[in-house]
């Protein structure tokens, strides 16, 4: 067979299309937000008033739940005795393993960067259970489909106001708002603050900020 | 021991149990059936005989299409939406491995069928005599057997790789998100094929335990069950050699409860170590009792249901 210049690299071009078509997913829509949180582990006090708000808001059934405070501790002695806290919950990936693996594209990222599932194409495979490094996903016991933190953008974002856990927080430890646009909360706090992100060497690109607690850890 | 049994079944970080296992050995001795299924096939005619009457091609003939049907049967109840499992049809994401996998199955079965079809085709003229339309479909798909057989070997190979790029695509967990699973996967598929097409052909289709065919799936069996071992090995000492939690996943899977006796035990002793030492050691007038035969078949099946139920819970222990 004689393979000509042009057919040899519209054949590599279709090849390349192939990889190339899901990594460009997460580059789209850069008119849109990029939604993001960032938890501060320095303001955090374990009260748990953000998951109970969460529950409310999105009628999280009681066997499940979107957002865990995982308390670890006592640290120190005396006066200094402390705990430390730590959020739990969707990460909304920039490039998700659960979007990457779902096969009916069930899971999908909005225009806003916020990543969702959406309930009646779910078929219950699990596979993003399995693929999100972050262990947040659930079975629904009602729907029977996957669920995990939308951000609140199916009840309360729609109406103007902010993720429930943002505005139960007595301490002002969540921060929610947008990466694009530079005067937003989130973007002025990651300017000021020092944070990190779980798991970032997977690839997944979080965008869960977190403030480091600060204090050691006694060895 | 049943607290222990108990925490190697069900632990934090697990999502998928035992069903997943299953298919994922069934999907295997399918394509593996396939494979070893055309290999005897081509031998008999490379021989000037017919490839039909062989018991092994027979056997692949029943065991491949019902493991893999089995295998997708338990899939689809394991969803926790199994009358929904239509939408895996409907609705697309090529970025998705077990998309792929959907698609992949479905061209699988059909192709199988109408292969067989072709395969069978002197025996399956019988319904031509009442049905002449079925002799006309049976001719037109006689023509197409060679080509059908290469697009077979090549499906086999894929639904077999499958299974593995199915767990390698989950990237928090070390044993799985691991370039050599699908190859193991694939090649442990192949040797309980050979095992699976070797019990049937004897159980159900009288094939002599020392017949001429029956030698030559001995014959792949060999090479088969060492580039295995091998596969095993690279696979252990690369999750070594990448250090942190790939090695300690390594450590737990090889070194902890559980999971390493079944490993020790059911993998290397029962599937691998001890169906070669009776095969080496014994008389030859038992190595020729079709009794015999069938228990090493027995073992070595054992052997790969357990190394499927192994990677997937010892996998599962241990994540990033």
């Amino acid at each position: 067979m004689k393979l000509s210049r042009r057919h040899f690299l519209a054949g590599g071009a279709a090849c390349a299309a192939i990889p190339v078509a899901t990594l460009v997913t997460a580059e789209e829509e850069k008119t849109g937000k990029n939604l993001a949180l960032v938890f501060d582990q320095t303001k955090c006090i374990g009260c748990e008033a953000c998951s109970q708000a969460c529950r409310e808001a999105n009628n999280v059934p009681a066997q499940v739940s979107r957002l865990n405070i995982v308390r670890e501790g006592p640290y120190g002695e005396g006066n200094d005795k402390h705990y430390r806290f730590d959020r739990q919950s969707c990460v909304h990936c920039e490039t998700a393993p659960c979007i990457a693996v779902c096969p009916t594209g069930a899971c999908f990222r909005d225009e806003d960067g916020v990543v969702d599932v959406t309930a009646n194409r779910c078929v219950g495979c699990q596979y993003c259970i399995a693929a999100c490094p972050y262990r947040v996903r659930y079975v629904d016991p009602e729907t029977k489909a996957v669920d995990k933190c939308d951000l609140c953008r199916k009840t309360r974002l729609k109406e103007g106001k902010l993720p429930a856990c943002v505005e139960a927080c007595p301490t002002q430890a969540v921060v929610f708002g947008d990466l694009n646009d530079p005067k937003s909360d989130v973007a002025k706090l990651l300017r000021a603050k020092q944070t990190y992100r779980d798991k970032v060497s997977l690839g997944t690109k979080p965008k869960l900020y977190k403030v480091p607690h600060g204090k050691g850890k006694v060895i | 021991m049943d607290n222990a049994i108990s925490s190697a079944l069900h632990f934090e970080t697990m999502v998928w149990p035992w069903p997943i296992a299953i298919y994922l050995f069934l999907a295997g001795v399918s394509a593996g059936a396939v494979l070893i299924g055309i290999a005897v096939k081509l031998y008999r005619e490379s021989r000037g005989q017919i490839g039909y009457e062989s018991g092994i091609v027979k056997g692949m003939a029943l065991i491949a299409p019902i493991a893999v049907i089995i295998g997708l049967a338990i899939l689809i109840i394991d969803l926790t939406k199994p009358l929904e499992f239509w939408k895996m049809m409907i609705y697309w994401n090529p970025s998705s491995v077990m998309f792929w996998g959907v698609m992949l199955l479905s061209v699988y079965i059909m192709v199988l069928f109408l292969f067989l079809a072709a395969v069978f085709y002197t025996p399956l003229m019988a319904i031509d005599r009442r049905y002449p339309i079925v002799g006309t479909v049976l001719a037109l798909l006689k023509r197409f057997e060679k080509p059908m057989q290469t697009s077979m070997i090549f499906l086999a190979i894929a639904v077999g790789a499958y299974t593995g790029f199915l767990l390698s695509a989950l990237k928090a967990f070390p044993i799985f998100n691991n370039p050599v699973l699908p190859i193991l996967f694939l090649v442990s598929g192949a040797s309980s094929g050979a095992a699976a097409t070797m019990l049937f052909g004897m159980l159900c289709f009288k094939e002599k335990a020392d017949s001429q065919d029956i030698h030559f799936v001995h014959k792949i069996e060999k090479p088969v069950l060492m580039t295995e071992i091998f596969l095993l090995f690279a696979f252990f000492l690369g999750l070594v050699f990448a250090g942190g939690v790939s090695a300690e996943a390594a450590r737990v899977a090889l070194m902890g409860d559980f999971w390493s006796y079944i490993f020790w035990g059911g993998v290397v002793f029962c599937g691998m170590v001890l169906p070669w030492l009776l095969q080496w050691f014994s008389p030859r007038s038992l190595t020729h009792k079709p009794g015999f035969v069938a228990a090493l078949c027995v073992l070595s099946l054992s052997g790969v249901f357990a190394l499927r139920h192994f990677i997937l819970y010892a996998g599962q222990m241990t994540a990033i």
